[in-house]
């Protein structure tokens, strides 16, 4: 009987024993099975299966180990898992699209992958060896990876100066400082500058309070002669980056009524030649007249009309200066005339150069600007307002401020609200948890939040200040980009230390070459070592490039020296003393170290050499495929049929040995010519020069050309 | 050993089972121009845009600068020299011509200009101006906005166009 119980109890302490060890043992292999199972596992035996289907797994294979792989970057930061999953990223076979992910190559970067690591510019969760934790915005990690599309914003972080390889970045950039960001918001790297919107101390002079009430409903709409035509977006001209405010009838009425109020310092009224006055007076053609000068002056080149062909409005000309379709239904003709003869006088900060005007062009462009850039239904849906009455001239006064105009527009006397908007400056790092999505339905990430607060400023709250923008898809992107990128003052030493600087560097010289360099603000358009514009060339070397008497020329009557462009230069009706005093300037300072003048004597070129570098020209070079001579040629490059009486020889030779030397980033290939094919190439190129009276007639022929350009 | 232990058991073990579990997130579909890194429209098709990674769109800018006034048939600065290029250059989409040359082909070409190739000296060469990644680039981006696509070889490495 025990010894029965005792075989039975040991039996089932047997049992008990065998199914808890064997429990036990399944327990145990939960782990191994668990770590046989982790996501990157998995990866990397895909990737090894992948490899070996390819021709060359062995390249592919060399250095994959079954483990975690990690980039620590210390002084950055930087502990990334990724190479982990991202197994192929460094093999330049796996680039192309066909390959799967995660495992194909990053596209060539100037960032060495090991050097750099991932995070710094995908952003993400470095050090997470799970898709999900390394990828988006988890409990514990908020900065998920950046999408490719803004992925410039991450190089903008520690580029704060403009880099040719992101264009996205630089235009949204370009936008925050065009839109006048600044005026309310503190951004990273953006300065605010002397003027944002024009001063509008003086604008009762300038406007009616109708075309005040008008402007300020609706600043963005263009009427042609079918209907009303609403062109949205800032495209309608720079003058619409003014955005649109949502003003009541009566916040309306008391803003039109302060602003009519607002005169300035009463100006003389200028008296044109009585004599001319009465020629033009009885002709019926003075405005017809006038839009010749306009073309002529190449107006064009800043301004833009709105035209209409085959039932499409479009605008054609620069965006410089303000769109003026229907200037003339807008301005007063007594301020119209001060204007045009000294726009300094009215806003300082104008980039409109001063002309030399004689009487008789200011009063036809005057006159044509009056009657024909008008539109008489302007403000058919203003409402007649009458004079401003003191309680509507206080409440405006009140407004102007509480609205935010002050940020944007000075009036003397009015002091604007500091820092008005939010402060930006490091928008583009910050949390989801520090932002306020309110009631807006949208996805909780940062892109989406700006994005958001871009298109439709009250979809977070309605009590929102911010005016609404008309953005296009595309800059949108650009300026979500650009936000994205001020992440404020970088975390670690080392990143601070890899921050690019952006280069103030502006030029204003003073003297008697300044005055002439501000007069007609030579600098809006030309570069001048490394500030101004770059609608126009770089004059930075223009002294060691053009010979003085064709500069001279060109200054006092400029023509176009690249058959493609359309914008021009202006006429400005220069003196002779002003022209004489610019090639001066230009002349002695405005010098290349990589052109020696004196080195090159043009007698040294003989008729022979001049044959031989005809022949290299037009045969072995064949240099007619961009540069047009006479009649034929291509028009990539300058005309060159007057190019020896325009370019100095020794810039001939230096630039046929290097152009990018001489002016970096130009298009022109740097060939591999002997010194000898350079003496003859110039002797050849000085060769080729136009009589005064044939450059007359070919002066004709592009102002008509211009003409046909701009009634296009 | 009575049904109550086994019940037991098996209940642990699965609740042990299922701890190791854990519920993924599914991921977004994503969408082909939030991952690239700018886009380009198809030349022949306005409404198609063509995402390219951060090689071709550098290839991008370089052929808008260097090539487009003789490859293209509209230029950023209005009519283009590619009529007055005899012979007229090819488009730098047509794929009926261009996908048969290999990448080696190209950037021989490229670099050292139609004449050292047999071809026509108005091409000229661009490899004492161009980098070797810029040529790279462009070379990238004209595969990417071949019509009809262009196919990469099946074998990697260099390869070499019978000519």
């Amino acid at each position: 009987m025990r010894a029965e119980e005792m075989g039975k109890v040991s039996r089932r302490v047997r049992l008990t024993f065998a199914v808890s060890s064997v429990v036990f043992l399944a327990v145990l292999a939960i782990s191994p099975v668990k770590d046989y199972r982790r996501e990157w596992k998995r990866y990397e035996r895909r990737y090894i299966r992948f490899a070996q289907g390819r021709p060359d797994s062995k390249r592919l294979l060399a250095d994959s180990r079954p483990e975690i792989d990690q980039i620590w970057i210390p002084g950055m930061n930087v502990v990334d898992r990724c190479t982990t999953c991202h197994l192929g990223i460094t093999q330049p076979s796996l680039i192309d699209a066909s390959v799967p992910q995660p495992f194909r190559a990053h596209p060539g970067i100037p960032h060495r992958v090991r050097d750099w690591g991932c995070t710094v510019c995908h952003r993400g969760q470095g050090p997470a060896t799970e898709v999900a934790e390394a990828h988006q915005t988890t409990l514990a990690w908020e900065q998920p990876i950046l999408p490719t599309k803004f992925i410039q914003g991450a190089c903008g972080a520690c580029h704060r100066a403009g880099l040719p390889e992101t264009p996205r970045l630089n235009r949204g950039r370009e936008l925050l400082t065009k839109l006048n960001c600044v005026g309310c918001h503190r951004l990273q790297d953006i300065e605010r500058p002397a003027m944002l919107g024009p001063d509008l101390t003086g604008i009762g002079a300038k406007v009616s309070r109708r075309w005040i009430y008008k402007w300020l409903k609706e600043p963005r709409t263009l009427t042609d002669s079918t209907g009303n035509v609403t062109v949205n977006g800032y495209e309608t001209g720079p003058e619409s980056r003014m955005p649109k405010f949502r003003l009541t009838e009566q916040e309306l009425s008391g803003l039109s009524a302060y602003l009519s109020t607002l005169r300035g310092k009463p100006g003389e009224t200028y008296r044109l030649n009585p004599a001319i006055l009465a020629t033009w007076s009885k002709r019926s053609d003075a405005a017809d007249q006038g839009e010749v000068r306009f073309r002529q002056m190449f107006c064009s080149t800043c301004h833009s009309l709105a035209v209409t062909r085959a039932g499409e409005t479009k605008l054609i000309g620069g965006n410089i200066g303000p769109e003026l379709t229907k200037v003339g239904s807008k301005v007063n003709p007594d301020w119209l005339l001060a204007w045009l003869r000294n726009p300094q006088a009215y806003l300082p900060h104008s980039r409109m150069p001063r002309y030399q005007w004689s009487d008789e062009d200011l009063y036809l462009v005057s006159k044509y600007v009056e009657t024909k850039l008008t539109d008489s239904d302007l403000l058919a849906n203003a409402p007649q307002l009458g004079a401003p009455t003191d309680s509507e001239v206080q409440t405006g006064r009140l407004l102007f401020v509480e609205k935010g105009c002050a940020s944007c527009h000075g009036v003397a006397g009015v002091n604007p609200q500091q820092d008005f908007g939010p402060d930006l400056s490091a928008l583009g790092g910050k949390n989801i948890s520090e932002l306020f999505f309110g009631r807006a339905n949208i996805p909780h990430t940062l892109v989406a939040y700006i994005r958001a607060k871009l298109t439709d400023p009250l979809s977070m709250t309605p009590a929102a200040r911010m005016p609404q923008y008309d953005l296009e898809a595309e800059d949108l992107d650009a300026v979500t980009t650009a936000l994205l990128s001020m992440t404020g003052n970088p975390a670690t030493s080392g990143m601070q230390q890899l921050v690019v600087t952006r280069a103030q560097a502006a030029s204003h010289p003073a003297g008697a070459f300044g005055e002439v360099y501000e007069r007609y603000k030579c600098y809006t358009c030309h570069k001048f070592n490394g500030y101004g514009g770059d609608l126009a060339p770089d004059l930075s070397y223009e002294g060691s490039r053009a010979q003085r008497p064709w500069l001279i020329e060109f200054l006092k009557k400029p023509q176009t020296l690249r058959p493609t462009l359309v914008l021009r230069m202006p006429q400005f009706n220069m003196t002779d003393k002003e022209a004489a005093t610019l090639a001066d300037y230009i002349g002695m300072v405005l010098q290349s170290p990589a052109v020696n003048l004196a080195a090159v004597d043009e007698k040294q070129f003989t008729p022979a050499m001049a044959a031989v570098g005809k022949q290299l020209y037009e045969i072995k070079y064949q240099c007619q495929a961009c540069h047009t001579i006479g009649s034929t040629g291509g028009y990539v490059g300058p005309n060159l049929e007057n190019v020896g009486n325009w370019v100095t020889p020794a810039w001939i030779e230096a630039w046929l040995r290097n152009p990018q030397a001489l002016v970096p980033g130009t298009i022109e290939p740097r060939r591999s010519f002997t010194e000898e094919e350079v003496k003859n190439l110039a002797a050849y190129l000085m060769t080729l020069r136009k009589s005064a009276k044939r450059q007359e007639s070919a002066q004709a022929q592009a102002s008509s050309f211009e003409g046909r350009i701009a009634s296009r | 050993m009575n049904m109550r232990t086994w019940v037991t058991l098996l209940l642990l073990s699965l609740v042990t089972l299922a701890s190791a579990c854990r519920n993924r997130t599914a991921e977004p579909v994503p969408d082909p121009l939030v991952r690239a890194y700018d886009m380009e429209s198809d030349w022949n098709d306005p409404q198609r845009t063509i995402a390219l990674n951060y090689e071709q769109s550098q290839g991008k800018r370089v052929f808008y600068t260097q090539c487009v006034w003789c490859h293209a048939d509209t230029t950023p600065a209005g009519p283009s020299n590619r009529s007055n290029v005899n012979p007229n250059p090819p488009l730098m989409n047509d794929g009926a011509a261009l996908n048969k040359e290999s990448d080696e082909y190209m950037r021989n070409l490229i670099t050292l200009g139609g004449s050292a190739l047999g071809k026509s000296a108005m091409m000229p060469p661009y490899g004492r101006m161009l980098s070797d990644e810029d040529i790279r680039d462009v070379i990238a981006f004209t595969r990417a906005i071949a019509v009809p696509a262009y196919q990469s070889p099946v074998r990697p490495g260099a390869q070499y166009s019978v000519k």
